[in-house]
């Protein structure tokens, strides 16, 4: 199948404590820190693979596309979901000032409008921003079948469905959407067995996380086609609703603890001292 | 691309060299970090996860991509080597021993036929391999070697010993230096070569996640297509490719050195004495301070060298000179990193102790401090013209 997976460029979350906040709180700086994929969304991209090759065999069954927003630097962050093995790479192009998630989903459902793909997979929020909101609005605008926190996808009905498990707080809610959809991805959609395509041998082992750009696949990235767009080109007007009017840290942690006895002694101080319950 | 200054242009010159740095510092620290301790401590190569530096692509990273490798330059293979090195340099002394001694050395001297033999086996991990030059009597006097092959037929039969040869416990085949009437020639030896045997693994104080042994060579008949190159050539073969291994050992102090400044940096600001971080002491910052400048001295010397080795041209004074500097750089900031730790910094259970031992290993293996000192005189000597 066809499948489109949005990504977004992140500052290194595993280096988030090195991010500040301006004097005057207008803006996150993240200077020092290296721009990656936004974890969420490698893991679509590893889930996207898998659902579109026979594993182990090397032998490809669908086209995968990425596409992100942003200006041209966004561009060497595309390289790593090419080196993976995406097919090829969709670039709009946009100042973050003019973005948020409303005007991302208006230009992915334009994109979609003409890449006409049969699933858009992608994480389920991302890390920076956590607002969780791209994938649901851009459901709405295709009025396509949508299924969020997905851990395990399983390809069904020849093909024409997807059997999404989606990760809730009771448990596990399994969906069966139709295609073409929209699925938004959790973190364990890349345990080893969580995608089932039909094709990959149900005994081929997958790699717990995302794969590695192989060297093979980094020196073939550079050959593989990036098409610029933009908003206008796309006929989105470049209006967030979103506002932001001021950035502050998280307060410094005091660094004390209290341990507890029992589940009652915590109950109780949780009601009477932390006044939480 | 990261977010960073303009000299990261030498460490990372290209957006492929960024991705390949990004690549392996994922696998590092997914898998490579969690199983380095246990394998210093068990001393036996991790098979398995050597297998998959093959999946990634980095066994035949020097060899073109119309053999099989990723064909990149001697920079990719540094930054390779330096990452590796973060976290298990005895894995990454595996890696290079592979991959440098004997993928890069052997397409280098080999002819299609071998390459068509070899290669396939030893890029994909199928095989581990290894190189043999130094002798119990013959280190740094390389020269003096006293394995000989002789013609028999369609066959050469190898007579003498190498030792220290680091993945010789492990290793499917070999490219060996032998003496053909007094002429240093290379060949290429396979594990069931009928006269070939390896001996006990050599236990060592560091770089223990890589194994060591003897290659005992007892009239050990190898066929007549296993030379490489010419008779007599083995000593081109081997000069050339000294660099890129030198190069490399270079970069795995680099790796050990970075390691453990931001090992000493961390604990610095988190470890409190007299109601301060121990970062607010002078004598801390010292450590601190010139272990970081001496750590980018090193690096910035071995990229800068790094940029000028390759196959068709000699860079054999820049080669001595960066893993001359390096590698006591590598063992020093180790040094401190312990210092700065105190008593945890010498327990097992950090891993700096374990860098320490392994950085020693860089003042002697490739060359000792000395070979490059004797090596730099000789050729800065020379360039006066005479």
């Amino acid at each position: 199948m066809k499948i489109l997976v949005p990504v977004k460029r992140v500052a290194d979350p595993d280096n988030a404590n090195k991010m500040k906040v301006t004097a005057d709180g207008s803006a996150v700086t993240s200077e020092g820190l290296a721009w990656k994929v936004n974890p969420f969304d490698e893991y679509a991209v590893e889930a996207a693979l898998r659902l579109n090759e026979k594993g182990g065999s090397g032998d490809v069954l669908g086209e995968t596309v990425v596409i992100s927003l942003g200006d041209d630097e966004v561009i060497q962050t595309l390289r790593q979901p090419l080196a993976m093995g995406v097919d090829r790479a969709i670039l709009v192009k946009a100042s973050d000032g003019e973005i948020d998630s409303t005007v991302v989903a208006k230009a992915l459902a334009a994109v979609v409008e003409k890449e006409q793909p049969d699933l858009v997979l992608m994480g389920k929020q991302a890390v920076d921003g956590d607002s969780n909101t791209a994938g649901q609005m851009l459901a709405e605008h295709l009025g396509w079948p949508m299924a969020t926190f997905a851990m395990s996808i399983e390809v069904a009905d020849d093909g024409k469905a997807l059997v999404v498990g989606r990760e809730v707080d009771t448990g596990v809610l399994t969906l069966k959407v139709t295609l073409p959809a929209v699925v938004t991805v959790d973190l364990r959609i890349v345990a080893p067995a969580a995608v089932k395509n039909g094709v990959t041998p149900d005994d081929h082992a997958y790699n717990e996380g995302a794969r590695y750009a192989s060297l093979k696949g980094i020196m073939k990235a550079k050959k593989k086609p990036v098409d610029q767009t933009s908003l206008s080109d796309l006929g989105v007007e470049a209006s967030p609703l979103v506002e932001y009017t001021k950035y502050e840290l998280p307060p410094a942690r005091s660094g004390s603890a209290t341990f507890v006895e029992s589940v009652d002694e915590l109950v109780e101080k949780l009601r009477t001292e932390a006044k939480v319950l | 691309m990261s977010q960073e200054d303009t000299s990261d242009r030498l460490f990372n010159p290209t957006e492929e060299h960024a991705m390949l740095r990004q690549t392996v510092a994922d696998f590092v620290r997914r898998e490579v970090e969690p199983q380095a301790a246990a394998q210093d401590e068990k001393a036996v190569l991790n098979q398995p996860l050597f297998r998959k530096l093959a999946e990634l692509g980095l066994l035949g990273i020097t060899i073109p991509e119309e053999h099989g490798g990723a064909g990149m330059d001697a920079v990719a293979a540094v930054i390779v080597h330096e990452e590796l090195s973060k976290s298990d340099p005895g894995f990454a002394l595996a890696y290079l021993s592979h991959a440098m001694l004997f993928v890069n050395n052997f397409y280098h001297c080999s002819n299609d036929e071998q390459r068509a033999r070899y290669l396939p086996k030893v890029l994909d991990g199928e095989w581990i391999a290894g190189m043999g030059m130094t002798e119990p009597g013959a280190g740094t006097d390389v020269l003096s070697m006293a394995t000989t092959a002789t013609r028999d037929g369609d066959h050469w039969v190898l007579n003498g010993t190498k030792t220290y040869i680091t993945n010789g416990c492990e290793g499917h085949c070999f490219l060996v230096y032998a003496k053909v009437d007094g002429r240093i020639t290379a060949f290429v030896v396979d594990r069931e070569c009928p006269g070939f045997s390896t001996s006990n693994h050599i236990d060592k104080l560091g770089m223990r996640g890589s194994t060591m042994a003897e290659l005992i060579f007892e009239g050990c008949r190898i066929p007549a297509a296993n030379l490489l190159g010419e008779v007599g050539g083995g000593l081109a073969h081997m000069m050339r490719n000294l660099e890129i291994e030198r190069l490399t050992l270079a970069a795995m102090s680099c790796g050990i050195a970075a390691r453990c400044v931001d090992i000493m940096v961390r604990y610095a600001n988190e470890r409190k004495t007299f109601g301060q971080p121990i970062n607010r002491y002078g004598q801390i910052q010292r450590y601190i301070g010139d272990g970081y400048a001496m750590t980018q001295a090193a690096r910035a010397l071995t990229y800068n060298v790094a940029r000028d080795v390759r196959a068709d041209r000699r860079a054999r004074i820049g080669s001595d000179a960066a893993k001359l500097f390096a590698a006591p750089v590598g063992k020093q900031v180790a040094d401190w990193a312990m210092q700065v730790m105190g008593g945890a910094g010498y327990c097992r259970e950090y891993p700096v102790e374990r860098l320490w031992r392994d950085a020693k290993l860089l003042e002697i293996g490739g060359g000792t401090l000395e070979a490059h000192q004797k090596n730099l005189t000789k050729d800065l000597t020379k360039q006066l013209g005479s």
